[in-house]
This record gives structure tokens, sequence and C-alpha cells, in this order.
């Protein structure tokens, strides 16, 4: 009786997730393809059947894949070594951490814009003008490359405030021990930092997995998936197959073996974090 | 095995600030343990982290062995430090957090275990190696801190406050094990602590500071018998020395009505004051045993009856506002509220000028 007042907000939850699942469900086992109205019929599994034996889907799988944890761990690791960067003192550390933290509240779609066109663009892109007037069409030649770029860009600043405050709450009389260990900045970093920082990489890495598995604006904006599907991400084929090609059937079908894949896969990922975090609280 | 110097060095944090510590001079001879004690905020951390080189030394020099270590970062001072907080490495194991010295200096897989292992066995700690320092007691995460600075036989040692988050049994129990070990592996230490009895008993020599400024640099019982000042006098000792403004009278200071008299010496460098600082411990007290006829008269504000001996906390009959310590005997009959007549031991008066609270020689 206690938790009644949440009964609105659970009804809710399952009004807008739930019911839009099951249907997604529903259409998936129909054959149903919008531009040949009057076409629907219950198939099984067919769709499924199909989407598995579809050497495209297995190749967007692989781009997603690719785009994602390509672009967390490149993140990551700039992250960090920018989060080093602040964690010490110099003139100018708030303007710097100020600008550094922009991209990251910038809309999707307007980043993605921004690199497509101001920095990307073969005529009259920065990225151009800065290699001496080359006139490299970016978005042609390396598709995913170029998606990949934006995605890190945007994600770098995330990652650089979370190992910043792993950075910061690294208790400092470790170091000076360490330090009268005989240990040298190197060492310090490998032996104590790293294994300080680990639950903070760990968890940027799930979240921004979680996050990037379900790109749309970027591929979207920058390439529309192309040329072919060289590009194209899982959400963005589903998009294609349903908005484009009409299959409301085989699209859902993408969709449920999707959304499965990622509903185990973070999972396993959220309950590694929340063991190394829970490892953690006891520690202190 | 070194010697260490500190050779009127400085530390300032603030410019334009008064300096934490103030033109130290200080010689730690090989072997030697020195405690340095003071009151908080006397600079004592900051002298010790002086000498392992994690606060810059802004003024005067440091050696070690006669090498000027103003300019050596830690690493290559070949010392070995435990913290307060014990600084334990947390995703370590205590076998690993004690290797790590040895693995920073590049030593060898098999001599690191051997030394671990020996310093676990001489620490009692060799059935926790595994183990991570959160699942130890405090005491037990306090003994790897020591091991982690014995296993590399340094050539000096550095503590700061090692014992001070341990309870009070357990404080006595460690206090004369690290001075036994110390003693054993004959490696020259620092220890610092703000407790007085630590300094005591653990110290060859103990260095009194205060405001960053070296009162007293001498043996415990050089300190205890010939205090350089009244802050010293009043520091060292517990209960601490009961230290009286008095006025000069004849031959000697009034106190309660009788006369305590003073040496020759005493009184020729007094010259002309009027009152002198008067410093008397409580067992230097005693109770007179013709009761209250003659003798300093003194009402009992509390009995600490102690077992083997008994402190009175008392004020003058004729002066509430002067109050002194009185060591008794275990089973005492004093009670509050009595009067009690006292009388000075007259060889064990130490005086100070009233104004600079120098020792008056003599
Ligand atoms: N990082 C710092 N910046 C500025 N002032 C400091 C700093 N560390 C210490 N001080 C000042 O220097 C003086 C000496 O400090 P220190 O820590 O050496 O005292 P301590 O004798 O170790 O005291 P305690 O017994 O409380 O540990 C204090 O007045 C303190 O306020
Ligand atoms: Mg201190």
């Amino acid at each position: 009786m206690r938790r009644a007042p949440l009964l609105p907000a659970l009804v809710f939850t399952i009004v807008v997730t739930q019911i839009p699942f099951l249907l997604t469900i529903y259409y998936s086992l129909q054959s149903w393809n919008l531009v040949r109205p009057g076409s629907q019929h219950f198939v099984w599994f067919e769709n499924y059947v199909s989407v598995f034996a579809d050497s495209q889907f297995r190749g967007v799988a692989l781009n997603t894949i690719i785009m994602t944890l390509g672009s967390v761990i490149i993140a990551v690791i700039l992250g960090l070594l920018l989060a080093l960067l602040l964690n010490r003192h110099f003139i100018g550390r708030g303007v710097v951490r100020t600008l550094l933290v922009t991209p990251f509240l910038i809309t999707p779609v307007a980043a993605a814009l921004l690199w497509k066109t101001t920095l990307l663009d073969p005529t009259y892109g920065l990225i151009n003008f800065v290699l001496g007037g080359q006139t490299i069409d970016w978005v042609s030649e390396y598709p995913l490359a170029s998606v990949m770029a934006a995605l890190v860009w945007q994600w770098t600043p995330f990652m650089m405030l979370l190992l910043l405050a792993g950075l910061q709450s690294m208790p400092g009389d470790q170091v000076e021990a360490a330090r009268v260990d005989g240990a040298g900045a190197w060492a310090i970093f490998t032996e104590l930092t790293l294994p300080h920082l680990r639950r903070f990489l760990e968890l940027g890495i799930v979240l921004g997995a979680i996050y990037l598995v379900n790109t749309f604006d970027a591929v979207y904006m920058i390439t529309q998936g192309g040329p072919g599907t060289a590009s194209a991400n899982l959400p963005f084929y589903i998009y294609q197959r349903a908005f484009l090609g009409f299959d409301i059937g085989q699209s859902a079908a993408m969709g449920v073996v999707v959304v499965v894949l990622t509903i185990i896969v973070a999972t396993f990922a959220l309950r590694l974090v929340f063991r190394s975090f829970g490892a953690a609280g006891s520690e202190s | 095995m070194a010697e260490v110097v500190f050779d009127q060095a400085s530390r300032i944090y603030t410019p334009g600030a008064k300096p934490a510590v103030d033109k130290l001079d200080l010689t730690v001879t090989d072997g030697e343990l020195v405690v340095l004690v003071g009151p908080s905020g006397s600079g004592k951390s900051t002298a010790l982290r002086m000498l392992a080189g994690l606060e810059p030394i802004d003024a005067g020099s440091v050696r070690i062995d006669g090498r000027d270590v103003v300019d050596v970062p830690s690493k290559d001072r070949d010392i070995a430090m435990v913290f307060q907080s014990y600084a334990l490495y947390p995703a370590k194991t205590v076998r690993d957090n004690m290797a790590f010295p040895l693995k920073m200096r590049g030593m060898g897989k098999a001599e690191q275990s051997k030394r671990v292992a020996d310093a676990a066995e001489l620490l009692g700690l060799t059935e926790y190696l595994d183990r991570k320092p959160k699942a130890l007691s405090g005491g037990q995460r306090q003994r790897v801190a020591m091991g982690r600075a014995i296993v590399r036989e340094p050539r000096v040692f550095l503590m700061d406050e090692p014992l001070s988050n341990l309870d009070a049994k357990m404080r006595v129990q460690t206090r004369s094990q690290i001075a036994s070990l110390q003693n054993r592996l004959e490696v020259s230490t620092v220890y610092v602590t703000h407790d007085q009895v630590e300094a005591m008993t653990m110290g060859d020599r103990v260095a009194v500071l205060r405001d960053g400024q070296l009162q007293q640099y001498a043996t415990p019982s050089e300190l205890y018998d010939h205090p350089v000042n009244a802050f010293v006098a009043g520091f060292i000792g517990s209960p601490a020395m009961n230290l009286l403004d008095l006025r000069r009278s004849g031959d000697g200071v009034t106190l309660g009505g009788t006369e305590v008299p003073l040496s020759r010496a005493v009184r020729d460098a007094a010259g002309s004051a009027e009152t002198v600082t008067v410093g008397v411990r409580p067992e230097d007290l005693s109770l007179d045993a013709e009761g209250v006829g003659s003798g300093i008269k003194a009402v009992v504000d509390v009995v600490e009856e102690l077992g083997s001996e008994s402190y009175l906390y008392a004020h003058m009959a004729e002066d509430e506002s002067t109050t002194l310590v009185v060591r008794g005997p275990g089973r005492t009959t004093v009670r509050y509220g009595d009067t009690i007549a006292l009388r000075v031991n007259p060889d064990a008066v130490h005086s100070f000028d009233a104004s600079s609270g120098e020792r008056l020689p003599g």
C-alpha cells in the first residue's frame, strides 16, 4: 500500500514501453509491407529467418560494433589524457575545462551537422583547409570514420569529466607513499592511478556503449548510412527498412533481435560495473 | 645507516607568512631514534615531510650522510616512511604492498619474496599476505605499513604519528615493538608524535617544537630534569609541571604564605625582577605528614586515583586562582574539599624568567 502512489508512474511506463514492444513482436510475426495494402498475414518466424540470412544485416551489425566500441574506446583514451591534464594546476584551468566540456552540451544533430559541413566538407571544410587546401571527400571516402569522429568528439568530454572525478578522488597520501617508495611518474600511473580508475573506466565504457549503440542522428546527418550500407548501423538500417522500404514485418523482427541482444550485453556489463563499485564501497 | 642533518632548514607555505618550520637545526646520528614532539600545528609533520622530499625546503639545507638533498626527489633519497593514515595501496595485496618499494628499485623476484617473507614473519603478518588492506584490522594495517618500510632496509625511517589510529592498549604495545625493532635494525629514525609519553619512552633524543621553532633537543631525562624554558617544562611530563608566577621575598619566593628558597645562582640571574616563574613537578610536592599545621595550604578539587598513585588537583587556600597538581600515594585518604598542607622539595624547583620564560641558570 505504501507504494500505491507509484502506481500511475508504473502504468505509464508500461504503456509507453512494454505495449509498443509487444506490438513490435506482433508485427515481427507478420508479413506486412505498406506498399502492398492487404498483403498482411501471419508468417510465424519467417522474418527472423530472413534477418539472419540477410548478409547486409550482418555487415550493419559489424558496423554497429565497430562504431560503438571504437568511438567509446577512443573517447575514453582521449578523455583520460585530458583528465590527467586537467588534474594538474595551471593558469586558466577553469577556462580550459569549460571549453573542453562544451562538445557534450551541443545537440547531437547540431554536432553532426557541424562535422559534416564545417569540418569535413571537401571544398570548404576546415580539416582540408588545415591540411593545406586538400580536397579529400572525407564523408564518402571514410564514411564510418567520419561518423565516429563526430561521436568521439561529443563523448570525450563525458569520459573526461568522469575520469577527472576519479582522479580527484584518489587519496594523495598513496601517491606520496609511492614517491617515497621509489616510484616515478609512470610507475605511479600504472601501479596506482590505473587500478584506482578501473571502475571509472568500466563505468564510462558501459554507459558510453549503451548510449552509442543507439546512435541515429550522426549517421542520418553525416552519411545517411552510405555509401550503400558502409556506415549504417542497426538503428539506421531498421529505420531505412521501415520508413524507406516500408517493410514493417522485417524491420520489427530486426528491432526485436537488436533489443534482445542489447539487453543481454547491457545486463552483463552493468553487473560488472555494479560489482566493482559495490566492492569499492565496502573498502572505505 | 645514516646521519641526518637539518641545517637552518625552513619551510614557508605562503610567502610573507610565518614559517611553518623556522631555521631548524637538528642532527640525527647513525642508528638513533629521534622524536619530534610538539603541540598541534608546531611544524612536526612539515619538518618530516621536508626530509622525505614531499615538501620543498625554502631555505637552509637538509643533508643525509653529508649529501645535500634539497634538490633530490623523494624516490632517490633512500628513505622509508610510515604515514599516519598508513597510505596502503588498496588495489594490492599485503604481499604486493610490502614488495612495492623493492619492485620499484628493480630487485629480482626471488629476493623480493624472500625479504617480504622475512618482514612478514617478523611482524606476524605471514597469514595475511594474500589479503587486501581493506580486509585487515587497524593494527594489522599499521604493521603492513611498518613492513613496507622495513623490507627495503632504507637509510632513514620516517614515521608520522604511526600509532594515533590505534587504541590505547595497542598503542603501548606497538610503541615498544617499534622501539625494539628500530634498535635491532639500527636504522636512523625520525618519529613524529604529539604525545609526550610516546616521545619520552621511545626517543634516544627528543626535539621539542613550538610554532616551527626548535625549543630543546636533548635526551628524555635531560628534558625532564633541565627544561630550557617554561614551555618545555610544561609540555614534557604528565600531569604537567606546576608553573606559578611568584613574588620574590627574602632568599626565595612566597607560595601560600611560606617561602620557597631559591639558590644563589638563580637569585643572581633573576636580578631585580619582582616575580619569577617557578616550576614544581607533581611528584616534588609532598603531603605534609604533620597535618595542617605547617606547609602550603591548599583545598582539594579533584582526586584522581590510578591505583599505584593518585593525583590531587587543588587550589591554594588563600588564592582561588592558583591551582596545583600533587602526586599522592596509591591509597590516599584525601577527599574532595579537604584542606591539605604541602611541602616543596627545594632541590627540585625549576626557575624561569617571568617574562621570557627562559630557564634561570643554577
Ligand atoms: N599545505 C599547507 N599550506 C599552508 N599551510 C600549511 C600547510 N600544511 C601545514 N600548514 C601550516 O603549517 C603549520 C605546521 O603544520 P604541521 O602539519 O607541520 O603541524 P604538526 O606539528 O604536524 O601538527 P599536528 O600535530 O596537528 O599534525 C601549521 O600552522 C599549518 O597550518
Ligand atoms: Mg602532523
